[in-house]
């Protein structure tokens, strides 16, 4: 490790899991994710010490930090924050410069924003009211199909025909996927069709904010590929995955703190905007 | 004379014979399953075994609900808004609006002077304000869904729900468990909640005297009293709630009888298995 290098971290306190990534010179140098168990406070300082641990850099080399992400507040280090949504612009506008629109799906929530040619925030939309859209209806059915989180990507690609449900409501395909696996129907054919549920909600979420190419497609969500593909399709444009979709938001964190958006650390815990 | 009206809702199949004189012999009510045939003729046989006849003698058959298509042997299928309103204005005359909360979905039904179906509303795309959501959350509270509406009258007070998604909800209730809340008072908060929904969704319609509240959902006291908490007039509730569709339907059936319509063909009944 070079001595006079600096180093920032983003801590990104998500519903489900927990992201902490390393960077200088806005690139990314090391990354831990762990998830959050609704235990915070031990899973910040454990993602944390994971990361450093990485890198052989102990925490007071750090030139700067910023936390964001729903569990920002409950976290033990005295850090400024920054809005999720503002670091998940951040993140995608260093990795991608031509980003216009960010599609973020997550563990419970699903939000689009339109940002700006500099990475800033134009409009935002976020789904909380509705299970269909989110990354908890893809888990419900995968665990009644008994498929991993990871393997649904792989295994809706090879559907053929796709399930065509009813209802767009998790809870009333959760018994429909009962009884069609009882009349026969492929687990491959089933995730397909949750994914196009999946897709039309989240592309009304981008219509809404007037979304423009490049589209670049976020969170755990953007490592499914049959999810991606679907959406895809159904906003009728190429999308665009970051290597590591659950990390930019994290990542975007730290390049805000390497940007100095914060001067110095607040005391106590203030919510800073750029 | 006897005429028989069927109810295939997605929980529930009911079914109610009447006689000339509009007065009911029997009613059955069984779970719906997946097969919906054999279980239509299981409780019609039921019914008909009860007022001592054989199917052959019934008169006249409608299916309603949402697997009336499924009754092969009916002689009339007619939507379950029609046959609810007729079902409910038999039993309270003055009826105006009609809330409807079933396994699958809510309604809300508007009746002019005369009885008829001036408006409907509905929602059957979402668990959210359905007998489902219920059924979900008493699972995860380890309740029965019977026992949900007398325990709710013991809460004091009631916990809100914020969600009202069935999938977020049920992961509010857990959070919500997990800070020490009593089950008692969740369950009002839910109470609270679908009866919020549902009220707004009906509200669209305009409230009028009477008002009457019909499907499982009124089976359960806790959500009768939340939904009388957020209607400006009193709610009448009929003694069996379930089955206003299915009276519906077999009056009807009547009407189409008295107007001289007859079954026109031999009820179908191959392939089916009677119990006895």
């Amino acid at each position: 490790m070079n001595d006079t290098q600096r180093y920032y971290a983003g801590l990104d306190m998500g519903s489900v899991s927990i992201k902490a990534v390393l960077v200088s010179d806005h690139r990314l140098i090391a990354s831990e994710i762990v998830a959050s168990g609704g235990k915070y406070r031990d899973a910040a300082r454990k993602v944390m010490d994971g990361v450093l641990a990485k890198t052989g850099i102990d925490e007071d080399r750090l030139a700067g930090m910023i936390i964001t992400g729903l569990g920002a507040e409950s976290v033990p280090f005295d850090v400024p924050q920054v809005s999720d949504i503002s670091c998940q612009a951040m993140g995608i506008h260093c990795l991608f410069p031509s980003a216009r629109t960010v599609i973020d799906i997550g563990g419970q929530f699903t939000k689009a924003a339109r940002i700006t040619p500099r990475g800033r925030i134009a409009d935002f939309l976020m789904s909380e009211k509705c299970a269909t859209g989110s990354g908890r209806f893809l888990q419900v059915i995968a665990r009644i199909l008994q498929v991993k989180l990871k393997d649904i990507g792989p295994l809706s690609l090879t559907s053929e025909h796709p399930v065509e449900f009813s209802t767009n409501c998790a809870v009333f395909a959760e018994s429909e996927t009962v009884s069609r696996v009882a009349e026969g129907a492929k687990a491959a054919d089933i995730l397909a069709g949750v994914h196009r549920a999946m897709a039309s909600k989240v592309a009304m979420l981008a219509k809404r904010v007037k979304m423009e190419p490049d589209v670049i497609l976020t969170g755990g969500g953007g490592e499914d590929a049959g999810l991606a593909l679907a959406i895809s399709d159904a906003l009728g444009i190429k999308i665009l995955v970051p290597d590591q979709p659950r990390l930019t938001a994290a990542f975007g964190a730290a390049c805000f703190a390497e940007e100095g958006v914060v001067q110095q650390t607040l005391r106590g815990r203030s919510s800073v905007g750029p | 004379m006897i005429f028989a009206g069927i109810d295939i809702g997605s929980t529930m199949t009911k079914v109610v014979m009447v006689n000339e004189q509009e007065e009911v012999l029997a009613s059955v009510i069984g779970p719906t399953g997946a097969e919906h045939r054999h279980l239509a003729l299981t409780v019609i046989d039921e019914a008909v075994r009860k007022i001592g006849i054989s199917f052959e003698e019934l008169d006249f058959i409608v299916a309603t609900g949402y697997g009336r298509i499924n009754v092969p042997f009916a002689d009339k299928q007619i939507t379950e808004i029609t046959c609810h309103a007729r079902g409910i204005r038999a039993i309270f005359p003055g009826a105006r609006v009609i809330i409807d909360v079933g396994g699958q979905d809510s309604k809300g039904i508007k009746l002019d002077s005369e009885g008829k179906v001036a408006d409907f509303t509905m929602n059957d795309k979402c668990a959210a304000g359905t007998g489902r959501f219920l059924e979900v959350i008493a699972e995860t509270l380890g309740v029965k869904l019977t026992d949900m509406g007398a325990l709710s009258l013991t809460a004091k007070g009631y916990v809100n729900i914020s969600n009202m998604c069935t999938v977020f909800a049920e992961h509010e209730v857990t959070s919500r468990l997990a800070e020490g809340a009593g089950v008692p008072e969740i369950v009002a908060g839910l109470h609270e909640a679908i009866a919020g929904r549902v009220v707004n969704m009906v509200r669209r319609l305009g409230f009028e005297k009477d008002v009457v509240f019909t499907g499982g959902g009124a089976k359960n006291i806790g959500l009768v009293k939340a939904i009388e908490g957020k209607v400006e007039f009193p709610v009448l509730v009929p003694p069996e709630p379930f089955i206003t569709g299915a009276l519906g339907a077999a009056l009807l059936g009547k009407r189409f009888v008295d107007r001289g319509m007859t079954r026109d063909r031999e009820r179908r009944l191959e392939g089916v298995t009677f119990f006895s």
